[in-house]
């Protein structure tokens, strides 16, 4: 299975960094990081836009993370609809990088405020597909 | 519905089609059951053998259309140049339209989780109410306003008026966004006449001037954009760029058509584009400085939310709006000596932004 096995819902089946999900698959969430300038990207990218070298390297995140921003869905694309309404956020990881992820239904929207803090932490969906989100 | 708008941008130019000597057709052509639109565009105009192709850039297509058709002029390349923007949405099932929807933003690290167009812009609202208490009911104010002038525009969707009340009684789309905070899907046209300046003169005596054209770009992941998302970085880009093409300010626009595909978005207009101070948006609002009369009247056509938003048509439906008013055709809705006349146009979900700054 390729990458589509990613998300909620996935799109894309071949990129470059599929091994994002044997990492998920081990409970871990990993960023990428050039072997030549140290630059880190996530979501994990296998071509550096600084040196634009193409060998990387994958290092795990502790998922801290402090929320920017979110919405919670009501309307959503037909693959969605039977799970809304739903929560997605956008939050900055320790490391100063930031990430877009659903909000784990156990957190009472009530409590969400941009600046709290959340964490990261590895999901999976009922038909065998992994992704993140914010807990 | 193409033909329609430029038989009359014909008639309103003097010129024949056989004196256009290339087409640009603008249309975010995934909502377009036709492949190619410029094909078939072209050809239903009577514009062939003469050059023709699309341009896209989502919600923002034909304010880049009008870039690309002046820079086509400016080059000598052409003569006179039909820019028409069209966008027929309705041949698409609202489902299909939500599944589109689905993938407006990145579809390898933000469409999987479910992403729609409304839930972008919710969440730059959400962090606009954080920072500087933007209220619900201060978003509703765009809605009324822009409804409220809809009324005096016949090509308008919704004619009637709307409350505060029913706005945040409308059922949520993406929170805080209510159904009464978002602009319509539509179909529609708008076709503008372009030309150098020697050939403008001899065509009309009050030809309207492209004084600045201010385009930027943004990240189009959330995650990849920077500051606390509460204004668009991409129109304070787009602005800069077109104040400074124009030499003029904020303070010197008489009339503006900015992007409103949602209440929140005029506000963060506002703000981005210097008519307010960053989390002024709402004030300017509420001291009604942005209706008839006030010091900037905005979207006084009724904007997106009250004409339809028929994606590829909108930048030019903008320009046709400044034209009238900077003409002084613009009838019960007139700004008194228009002279200098402001569009912004944002494409998709903050990745594109244009600026066009025309004078009378
Ligand atoms: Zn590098």
């Amino acid at each position: 299975m390729g990458f589509e096995k990613f998300g909620r819902f996935g799109y894309v089946s071949q990129t470059k960094i599929n091994p994002l999900l044997s990492y998920l698959e081990k409970g871990r969430i990993a960023a990428t990081k050039c072997k030549k300038c140290e630059r880190t990207y996530f979501p994990p990218r296998a071509d550096c836009l600084d040196c634009r070298h193409s060998t990387i390297e994958w290092v795990v995140l502790d998922g801290k993370s402090k929320l920017i921003t979110f919405t919670q869905v009501f309307f959503a694309p037909p693959a969605f609809q039977p799970e809304t309404p739903y929560l997605l956020g956008l939050a900055e990881l320790t490391n100063g990088l930031r990430v877009f992820a659903p909000i784990s239904p156990a957190v009472d929207k009530e409590e969400l405020n941009p600046g709290v803090e959340l964490n990261l932490k590895v999901a999976k969906g009922s038909r065998n597909n992994l992704y993140y989100w914010l807990e | 519905m193409a033909f329609e708008a430029y038989s009359s941008a014909l008639d309103d130019a003097d010129v024949e089609s056989s004196e256009i000597d290339g087409s640009v057709v603008c249309s975010a052509t995934h909502y377009d059951k036709q492949r190619s639109p410029a094909g078939v565009v072209a050809e239903y105009l009577g514009l062939n053998p003469q050059p023709t192709f699309n341009v896209e850039a989502a919600c923002a297509s034909s304010a880049v259309g009008l870039r690309t058709a002046w820079a086509l002029v400016s080059s000598k390349l052409h003569d006179v140049v039909a820019v028409v923007g069209v966008q027929k949405m309705t041949e698409l099932s609202s489902e299909e339209i939500q599944e589109l929807m689905g993938r407006a933003g990145d579809v390898m690290w933000e469409s999987p989780f479910g992403t729609t167009m409304p839930a972008y812009y919710a969440m730059y609202a959400t962090a606009h109410m954080a920072k500087y208490g933007t209220t619900e009911e201060q978003m509703a104010l765009v809605t009324v306003k822009n409804r409220k002038y809809g009324m005096k525009n016949p090509n308008a969707m919704f004619q009637k008026p709307i409350s505060v009340e029913e706005v945040l009684k409308s059922r949520p789309v993406s929170a805080p966004l209510k159904l009464f905070d978002c602009c319509p899907n539509a179909d529609g046209a708008a076709c503008l006449i372009i030309t150098n300046a020697e050939k403008a003169r001899k065509l009309t005596d009050r030809p309207v001037w492209v004084a600045g054209l201010g385009l930027a770009s943004s990240p189009m992941s959330l995650a990849g954009r920077k500051g606390p998302l509460t204004n668009f970085e991409v129109t304070k880009n787009a602005a800069k760029a077109a104040y400074q093409m124009a030499r003029v300010g904020p303070n010197d626009v008489d009339v503006a058509e900015v992007h409103d595909s949602f209440s929140i978005t005029e506000i963060l207009n506002y703000e981005d584009l210097g008519l307010a101070k960053p989390g002024g948006g709402t004030r300017l609002l509420e001291k009604d400085e942005t209706e008839l009369g006030g010091k900037i009247p905005v979207n006084i056509d009724g904007g997106l939310i009250s004409k339809g938003h028929p994606v590829g048509a909108t930048g030019a439906s903008q320009l046709f709006a400044l034209t009238k008013q900077l003409r002084g055709e613009a009838g019960s809705t007139q700004v008194d000596g228009a002279k200098i006349g402001l569009a912004q146009n944002i494409g998709g979900i903050g990745m594109y932004a244009a600026v066009t700054i025309l004078k009378a």
